[in-house]
């Protein structure tokens, strides 16, 4: 299972917090991006930061996605 | 004594904040300190309040890790941030940031730097709420 989760703005234009996806071996949080965007295009509209685990990621081949890991699609912050 | 870098729900005491910071060193020089306050207005018009969300254990991890980079990057002392999260009525606090030193530039600069790093680093994200209801944006500055 693959837990992807929203806040702020992003959550408001989802409608929801959380999404559970099912795992697949070789997964890239690229292809969660790929399979979400198209369901959520405002709230992707929004997306400018992305984390796996609590780490930053950058948009480039990083290691498949691990089973259970946690996927955050962000907004630029505005905290402050 | 409570955590140094805190993200609550609750209001804060700077004179608390400052006591901690004080007890830290009698080599303290000089504390600088920044009072973020919700604002009652924006772009949009008049603010009642302010909804703060935040990923709760990157944003804290990040905190941390700005206190630890100030306190290097500057020599500070010690260092103490606190944000609040919820709702937060126009007017009302919503982040304290306090550093020391043993002296007065590089804990009034380390203040500053702090707080810019944190409006671009931490994941906590702001809903302006207008006087009489809806959300007005982002409203960021």
């Amino acid at each position: 299972m693959i837990r992807v989760l929203f806040f702020g703005p992003v959550a408001e234009r989802v409608g929801a917090r959380q999404l559970d996806l099912p795992f697949r071996a070789g997964l890239r949080w690229q292809d969660v991006r790929d399979m979400l965007q198209p369901r959520y295009p405002d709230a992707f509209a929004l997306v400018s930061i992305v984390a796996v685990d609590g780490e930053r990621v950058r948009d480039e081949p990083g290691p498949p996605l691990s089973d259970r890991c946690e996927i955050v699609f962000m907004s630029p912050f505005s905290g402050g | 004594m409570r955590d140094p870098v805190r993200l609550q729900q609750e209001g804060f005491s700077q004179d608390e904040e400052i006591r901690a910071l004080r007890a830290e060193s009698k080599r303290i020089g000089g504390i600088a300190s920044f009072l973020g306050c919700a604002r009652d207005f924006s772009g949009e018009g008049k603010v009642g309040a302010i909804d703060f969300d935040a990923y709760l254990p990157m944003a804290l991890a990040e905190l941390q890790k700005l206190r630890a980079e100030a306190i290097e990057r500057f020599g500070l002392i010690g260092a103490r941030i606190v944000h609040r999260l919820g709702n937060i009525q126009a007017g009302d606090d919503i982040v304290f940031i306090a550093t020391a030193a043993e002296h007065r530039a590089p804990a009034l600069e380390a203040c500053r730097w702090l707080i810019d790093e944190l409006k671009e680093r931490v994941p906590i994200w702001k809903k302006e709420i207008v006087a009489d209801g809806e959300m007005a944006g982002t409203g960021d500055q």
